[in-house]
């Protein structure tokens, strides 16, 4: 019971961490090495805006997602866009950004354990003599609605399909009159401020340290290659299974296991279906 | 919509794609380009829709092939040249592609709303209505992933996704490619009533002039990228050599 409980939410933080990753992979066939990064600056930025300039912490979060998500939006358009199409360039260049932004975070003084983000809602409760804190179930209800309302836009508004549309085709996208560059930061801004509404949900949980950026990072990069790249549902398919399996090491080895879970996870999934559970590898010629 | 190109020339590295081709189509026409494999037709309609200048640029981008491009193309006395591909949709020139593309994991209705991503809200439901109404066989499958469909259906689709976009110009790039004459012939039917019913300009890309011939107006013969003939549709039809060349007579 236990095990169920905590691994449903485990399970949902992690699709939550990994979404902004697979939500902008799965559009513009880009992956974001800076993932983890930006989910880190957020929290900070939020930190700041509570702790430094004595925001409102509501206020603080609605800044914290909005300033990620013109970061992310200007990444795109200063850098990303000159090396659009080529995969490696846009892996060392999204990686470079993402070290840069982390150890500056270091250097600039985010080290130690002093930096936490308040619950939204204090207290716990308990299911069957099980204690789970109100914060964990707030993570669990946002992902469900975050889930949802991202199904909703891309099948009913236009900047949604387009976005779908780019995905399955580029190509054939602009021949319908797509600008698919427009589209593309769009995604890079919506996946980068999705990072940082996960962060701002899950950091509270614990505290803010500059190592979580790799940790996400590994964590999103584990969830989409073992549910297929770009998949959407495949990534909650994957954030259920390495979900689970952290909580399983958890109960029966112990906590230091969780990140060699989830590598270990990618090295199977790698071996015995390369493309992932729901993967489709597509030509070079589509990607682009 | 006048749509008015001159002096096109294509080069992919060192080789000749499209050597000096001019096209004109008048309002409301509907122009046949006629050519074998590899003449230079589907690179004429990527030029016309401006996709080369995307695929250039990427090249570019990632340092691969050297494509140059010249000549001058004008819709209505404006010069569009240098227009990317999404702002000459807005003005009405529309590509359905050679080989479909399809949203293959996208379902019939939602490839068409994908369509009309270019056209006002409101106008959407009557067009898609209308769309079904050329193709009844979409509406069988309506909610089918645009991926299992049939090659015939796929290619009603994409013209329907294309209609979908309030098209002045619809550029159609080998329509007829692996059609069964059933097909071929609705194909060929839906672009006879596109025109009656909407006054769409058409420009059609063919291998086979045969089944195409009774729709268009005037039609130009493309062989290794240079545009040798040019007529109205008697003009082509009484050229012996076009006769054995691309009527299989």
């Amino acid at each position: 019971m236990e095990i169920l409980l905590f691994g449903v939410i485990n399970s949902v933080t992690l699709s939550l961490t990994a979404l902004g990753f697979t939500l902008v992979y799965g559009i513009s066939r880009l992956p974001n090495f800076a993932h983890g990064a930006l989910y880190v600056t957020s929290g900070y930025i939020v930190w700041l805006c509570v702790n430094t300039l004595g925001l409102n912490y509501v206020l603080g979060i609605v800044v914290g997602i909005v300033a990620t998500a013109i970061i992310g939006a200007l990444m795109y358009r200063l850098i990303i866009l000159r090396i659009r199409g080529m995969q490696i360039s846009e892996i060392i260049a999204t990686y470079a950004i993402g070290l840069a932004i982390i150890e500056g975070l270091r250097w600039g003084g985010l080290r130690g354990s002093t930096f936490t983000l308040p619950s939204f809602l204090a207290g716990s409760f308990e299911i069957g003599g099980i204690a789970v804190d109100y914060q964990r179930l707030f993570v669990l209800g946002s992902g469900v609605v975050v889930f949802a309302a991202l199904g909703l836009f891309v099948k009913y508004t236009k900047t949604g399909l387009a976005l779908k549309a780019i995905a399955q085709d580029e190509r054939a996208a602009m021949m319908l009159g797509i600008d698919s560059d427009r589209k593309a930061l769009v995604s890079f801004a919506l996946g980068s401020g999705l990072s940082a509404f996960a962060a701002v949900l899950i950091l509270p949980l614990g505290s803010i340290v500059v190592e979580t950026g790799y940790n996400v990072l590994i964590y999103s990069i584990a969830v989409s290659i073992i549910g297929g790249l770009g998949s959407w549902g495949g990534a909650i398919v994957a954030s259920f299974i390495i979900g689970f399996a952290q909580i399983l090491t958890e109960v029966f080895l112990s906590t230091q296991y969780q990140m060699v879970i989830s590598l270990l996870a990618i090295i199977v999934t790698l071996l015995l279906k390369p493309s992932g559970i729901f993967g489709k590898q597509k030509e070079l010629d589509d990607r682009v | 919509m006048f749509l008015d190109a001159s002096g096109l020339m294509v080069y992919y590295e060192n080789m000749l794609a499209l050597n000096n081709v001019g096209i004109k189509a008048e309002d409301g026409s509907v122009i046949g380009v006629f050519g074998s494999n590899s003449a230079g037709k589907s690179t004429l309609m990527y030029m016309l829709s401006g996709i080369l200048l995307d695929i250039k640029k990427k090249e570019e981008m990632r340092g691969g092939e050297r494509i140059t491009l010249l000549g001058k193309i004008t819709l209505d006395g404006e010069e569009i040249t240098s227009l990317p591909p999404h702002e000459r949709a807005a003005r009405g020139i529309v590509l359905c592609p050679e080989r479909r593309r399809i949203f293959g994991e996208s379902s019939v209705i939602e490839n068409l709303r994908i369509g009309s991503y270019l056209a006002p809200r409101k106008d959407r439901a009557g067009d898609i209505e209308y769309v079904f109404r050329i193709f009844p066989r979409l509406k069988d499958h309506i909610h089918r992933q645009g991926g299992f469909l049939s090659g015939g259906e796929q290619q009603m689709l994409a013209i329907g996704r294309a209609l979908m976009a309030h098209p002045k110009i619809l550029l159609l790039d080998e329509p007829l490619l692996g059609l069964s004459p059933a097909y071929q012939k609705i194909v060929i039917d839906s672009i006879r009533e596109i025109r009656a019913a909407r006054g769409i300009t058409i420009i059609i890309a063919e291998q086979y002039a045969r089944p195409v011939i009774p729709v268009i107006d005037r039609g130009y013969i493309i062989e290794n990228g240079s545009a040798i003939l040019e007529g109205t549709k008697e003009e082509l039809m009484g050229n012996p050599d076009v006769k054995s060349a691309y009527f299989g007579v």
